[in-house]
């Protein structure tokens, strides 16, 4: 056998590749240290001298001493830059000076804590100083929990936690909150949408305690990189922040390169498959045994790629080295498969964005992207997990034939000069207002002058009053009710039960394999949809909508299923409107009415439609905010059919281009047309949040509407296709010159 | 749009949990005359019901107490028994968790409490502190009850001046009650006066040690039932407690809500029951055929003396089954004090009459014995096979499967020794 090819002969080989469309190389950058700081203890000292840690990065330092001075600060740092000691820097340090001090590291995920705790352990060890820190989370047993809540310098744990087992019995942690003197906030750009606007609540909820034992705790934040980190951190604590921004982690030779596939169809400019295309790029990668992750956009994405490859190389490397990771797996396999990638027998990983995240799994030495994840920041975190502090890395992005993925790679300055975007919360969406005032009355007494945000709450707590959760006297509000309102509140989905996934294979024994959010369900988990998993297909036998349960078969077809929703929506009040010429752009809250209607089933090799079935699931209701566009005069010679497909068109490339805008996943904005709407009668495109209450997406589109528009003309405009594709306004279009129409039509508005 | 009615649109996504309880509460019609905001709503009822007000800083808790003779009857007993207990307690040697030696029935007093939910979280509120103690005559009920929510400083501010005990005497109270107390004392507690710390029986550890065999769910109600001999008439069920009070803090109506307070009276005064006669199994004082349990719990707690006394107890009495369990544990005691031959003779007679399990172990610890002490190999091997041919006839548990190995092992091992006659 001829001997294998290293990365850089690999990327020599790349460069010939006539589909490489643009070509960045990022340059190494040399470490920018400072010397350590002379407060530290020498304890401190000599442990990091022993892990070869003897000065400090330019932002740790800077960290450090600004800590001393009493600001809140918000750390932004790249993947694989020394941020822990950013925060465990100055937390060991306060504890050496005053043993009762005591900290609280907050992370979005148990992993995440886990691998937090045996990192900052192995510095205590070396320290020999008696220092306790644990992780408190669902698998800490009875008898730790009582010694991590007296004992712990150290509280590692997650929002969820925190919410419903840590606030809710404040009292058994007495000596915590009496010294609380650190709250570390990691990944903060994590916290955004409904989950950053509940976890907003959660830190009112935890310094309305603290307040209550007389700590008031300096937040230590830490966040990749977005265009608002400093204001994102200020309204998720509610304190002042200083930005700590200036990296000084040495780093090695990044090669970041867009590949465009094929056309296959000039006249309709369709493209190669993304998805056969970095099936055989990664094959080369892992056939020269070189460390490869493959993030793909969606969970099924994954399962597909995930088989191919596998198949692919199963001759070169075996299928145990190639594996899935994605929401939905267990626990336990999640680790075993960070493990894996850490220690190297594991060659290759298919994830979504579930590693985006900070879980430590290693760096690898390249990173292939099926489609733009979807945001700039998003991008630049899959890209950081390739890359280590010395050596070449290569990032591969493999456009997919959506507007947007052809946007990007064909307008690559876009890209490389654009700043990320920002990350939104809105902690006064009233829904998950109520829920967190409902929690903060639980725990201590609701005062009538007390501030919970910067909203008035007072109209909140009469409400609750009346609906005999609290009870008024004089002018405080008690919590009079018999229910743990904790218990009933889901930091991460709109729905509050998720639905559970077993595998009915085998008679007699069968499994529970995985979880699934309600709205995820509807269209991944109907009757006779097919449900992947660990690239095994499975069949769903039944989902029994009232238990939350989905009853599954493994089979071996060859195809998948994609569902249709049919969505109904009413205005229910315009909050704002702005009336232009022809046109006007509003802003209020909707009415949703969502049914899944059907599935189709779709071959695997070709993605053909070879069938299709009706999904028989109750509506499910949403009542949210939206951004709304009417065309208030209609040019008489426009067709009302080409109208409409003309709006079709438009809504298609605003689903695109808006999620970019405002930073959220594409699910969590949805775009609906309708000619004649029911409120007006006027032709109208709404884009309204899905999440009851909105988290204030729409309300973004409406406020920086004409950047989203000059978005969509610019994507519409710089398409190759000749009239209408699906990478822009879609291929339903039978009139000519559709493109042009469309661009006049968004003129109007 | 204004937040009103934004709240009552969104009302259907939010949890509110404000269903009405599965069971009717009785409720009667407002009768309440508005009054000043200084008086007592139904302070004339209160008072025909022996409950008086404390009143702090413009706040106030309500304080019944009634009195009963010593020689009252509950259950089985009258509450002078309880007396008797400590008295007993206190000319024993040998100790117990639930030992009063060192105490006087006037130094416990016999506590529950009555609350707004479930749970152990700092927002469920105790509405009622209720506690019976001793005087040389009588015995006094005394409970503390919240008004509405926000009146706890007078609650705990006269719960502590007047509770002026050694112990207290529960059920379930060290994994609720008092964790519970303490929770919504550490919210007030720069207004009243620290807890202080108290000695505790909780009667729900011994109750199940005792009975968990004999009924579904080892609760108050349900001891009294079936042990103690109380039958509760009329009697409010605890779960509609939280439905209770909250309808009283509306209506201020005392009437629904002096149902639970009865309930509550019952339970601290089935505690004094209770205690009286848990003490007299564990002082074997009378023979009620959980003589069994009691020894196995004084050699849990390494009182070998009573422990081996109380086995003899049940060997000494006609219940076979409890007698060969008896056998069998004595003769682990008697192995342990090298008394072998009393020890064989006893799992000799085990492993003929014992239960499966029983026999087996007899059958292993005989094999032990011949082994070890009396190198008759091969008796040895035949008990040891013995017991295999038992266990063998038994279903698959992990404990079986090692129990299996071991005799394997303990076979081959014996047939090395039958063939060297033990040299080597």
């Amino acid at each position: 056998m001829i001997g294998k090819k290293s990365l850089s002969e690999l990327i020599a080989e790349l460069r010939k590749n006539e589909n490489i469309i643009n070509w960045h190389e990022i340059e190494p950058q040399e470490a920018k240290t400072r010397p350590m700081p002379a407060s530290v203890d020498y304890r401190i000292k000599s442990s990091l001298e022993k892990r070869g840690i003897a000065e400090l990065y330019s932002h740790q330092y800077t960290a450090y001493e600004t800590l001393q001075k009493g600001e809140n600060i918000v750390a932004v740092t790249p993947t694989a830059s020394g941020k822990t000691l950013c925060y465990n820097l100055p937390v060991l340090q306060s504890i050496t000076e005053n043993d009762a001090n005591r900290a609280l590291y907050i992370f979005p995920t148990k992993a995440l804590a886990q691998d937090q705790k045996s990192e900052l352990n192995e510095i205590i060890n070396e320290m020999g100083i008696d220092i306790k820190s644990y992780t408190y989370d669902g698998d800490t047993s009875p008898t730790i929990r009582q010694v991590v809540r007296k004992a712990g310098h150290i509280v590692i744990t997650n929002p969820d936690m925190l919410h419903s087992a840590i606030l809710p019995h404040h009292t058994k942690w007495v000596s915590l909150f009496e010294n609380l003197k650190y709250v570390v906030i990691d990944e903060l750009h994590t916290y955004r949408g409904v989950f950053g606007s509940h976890v907003a609540n959660v830190i009112r909820r935890l310094k309305r305690i603290c307040k209550f034992y007389g700590s008031s705790p300096i937040f230590i934040c830490t966040s990749a990189t977005i265009a608002n980190p400093k204001e994102l951190a200020e309204q998720l604590t509610g304190n002042p922040m200083r930005l700590i921004d200036d990296n000084g982690a040495p780093r090695g030779r990044k090669h970041f390169v867009f590949y465009n596939p094929p056309i296959v169809n000039k006249p309709l400019n369709i493209r190669k498959s993304a998805t056969v295309e970095v099936n055989n790029l990664a094959k080369e990668f892992l056939k020269n045994k070189i460390q490869t992750i493959v993030f793909a956009r969606s969970r099924v994405r994954v399962e597909i790629i995930l088989s191919h490859i596998q198949e692919l190389v199963k001759d070169k490397i075996g299928t145990k080295s190639i594996r899935g990771y994605r929401g939905g797996y267990l626990p336990k396999q999640r680790r075993e498969i960070e493990r894996g990638l850490r220690e190297g027998e594991i060659l290759g990983v298919v994830s979504t964005n579930a590693l985006e995240l900070g879980v430590d799994i290693g760096q690898l030495q390249v990173c292939v992207m099926t489609g733009y994840p979807g945001s700039v920041a998003s991008t630049w975190q899959q890209a950081g997990r390739a890359g280590r502090r010395h050596g070449e890395a290569l990032i591969l992005m493999v456009a997919s034939s959506t507007p947007i993925d052809q946007y990007i790679v064909q307008n690559p300055e876009y890209f490389f000069d654009r700043s990320p975007e920002s990350a939104r919360i809105n902690p006064e969406n009233l829904i998950i207002l109520v829920d967190h005032l409902k929690c903060a009355a639980y725990e201590l007494p609701f005062k009538e002058s007390e501030e919970f945000g910067p909203l008035d709450v007072k109209d909140i707590l009469e409400f609750l009053v009346e609906e005999k959760v609290i009870h008024q006297n004089g002018e405080t509000f008690y919590w009079a009710n018999q229910s743990f309102p904790a218990g009933n509140i889901s930091l991460r989905s709109a729905s509050q039960e998720n639905v559970v996934i077993i595998d009915q294979s085998n008679t007699g024994d069968h499994k529970i394999i995985g979880e699934m959010d309600r709205f995820s369900a509807m269209t991944l988990l109907h009757d006779e949809a097919i449900y992947l998993h660990e690239g095994v297909q499975y069949q769903v036998e039944k989902l029994d909508w009232d238990h939350k349960k989905a009853y599954v078969r493994e089979v071996d077809v060859e195809y998948y299923t994609d569902a249709n929703l049919a969505v109904q929506l009413k205005v229910l009040e315009i909050d704002r409107t702005e009336a232009r010429q022809k046109t006007s752009i509003n802003y209020g809250d909707v009415s949703i009415n969502i049914l899944p209607s059907i599935f189709k089933k779709i071959k695997l090799t070709t993605f053909e439609n070879i069938g299709s079935g009706p999904i028989y699931l109750p509506e499910e209701e949403l009542h949210t905010s939206a951004a709304w566009l009417e065309l208030k005069e209609i040019d008489p010679d426009l067709g009302e059919k080409t109208l409409e497909q003309l709006l079709l068109g438009i809504s298609n490339v605003l689903q695109h281009v808006v999620p970019v805008h405002v930073m959220c996943d594409r699910n969590d904005i949805h775009v609906v047309s309708q000619i004649k709407a029911n409120h007006t009668g006027l032709p109208t495109i709404f884009l309204y949040d899905h999440y009851p209450g909105g988290i204030g997406l729409a309300e973004d589109v409406y406020k920086r509407f004409d950047q989203v528009k000059a978005a969509a003309k610019n994507l519409i405009r710089k398409c190759p296709c000749h009239d209408g594709c699906p990478s822009c306004i879609g291929t339903e279009i039978e009139g000519i010159n559709a493109k042009q129409r469309s661009i006049q039509l968004l003129d109007l508005f | 749009m204004s937040l009103k009615s934004k709240l009552g649109r969104l009302k259907g996504h939010m949890t509110l949990n404000t269903e009405a309880p599965s069971e009717p509460v009785n409720s009667n019609p407002v009768r309440e005359k508005e009054e000043g905001g200084a008086s007592i709503p139904f302070e004339q009822v209160w008072a025909e019901h022996s409950t008086g007000t404390y009143k702090m800083d413009g706040q106030f808790c309500l304080i019944r107490e009634v009195h009963y003779p010593v020689d009252y009857q509950h259950g089985i007993y009258t509450l002078k028994e309880a007396r008797k207990a400590v008295e007993e307690w206190n000319a024993v040697s040998y100790t117990h968790p639930l030992s009063s030696k060192g105490l006087r029935v006037e130094d416990m007093f016999f506590f529950d409490t009555e609350t707004t939910g479930l749970g152990g979280g700092v927002g469920n509120t105790i509405f009622l502190l209720g506690y019976a103690f001793f005087h040389e005559k009588t015995v006094t009920v005394r409970q503390h009850i919240l008004p509405q929510p926000g009146f706890e400083i007078p609650l705990y501010q006269s719960f502590l001046e007047k509770v002026n005990y050694h112990t207290l005497v529960t059920y379930n109270g060290k994994a609720f009650d008092w964790p519970q107390l303490k929770t919504r004392h550490t919210l007030i507690r720069d207004h009243v006066p620290r807890l202080p710390d108290y000695g505790h029986f909780d009667l729900y550890h011994a109750s199940r040690r005792l009975w968990k065999d004999d009924m579904d769910k080892v609760k108050l109600v349900n001891v009294e039932k079936n042990i103690l001999g109380i039958e509760r008439k009329d009697d409010v069920p605890g779960f509609l407690a939280p439905y209770i009070f909250f309808d009283f803090v509306e209506r201020k109506d005392p009437e629904g809500l002096l149902g639970i307070i009865r309930h509550n009276e019952l339970d601290v005064l089935t505690l004094i029951t209770l205690y009286a006669h848990l003490s007299k199994q564990l002082l074997q004082k009378e023979t009620t055929g959980k003589s069994l349990e009691v020894a196995r719990w004084y050699m849990g707690l390494g009182e070998k003396e009573k422990a081996v006394r109380t086995y003899e107890r049940v060997l000494a009495g006609n219940n076979a089954e409890e007698r060969m369990a008896a056998a069998h544990a004595l003769a682990f005691q008697w192995k342990r004090e090298k008394q072998f031959g009393k020890a064989v003779n006893a799992w000799l007679e085990v492993s003929k009459k014992g239960k499966a399990e029983q026999r087996i172990e007899a059958l292993i610890e005989l094999s032990k014995i011949y082994e070890h002490q009396e190198k008759e190999y091969s008796k040895a091997r035949e008990c040891a096979d013995s017991a295999l041919g038992i266990l063998s006839g038994l279903g698959n548990s992990k404990k079986r499967e090692t129990m299996e190995l071991d005799l394997l092992h303990r076979l081959k091992r014996l047939d090395k020794k039958l063939k060297t006659g033990g040299w080597n």
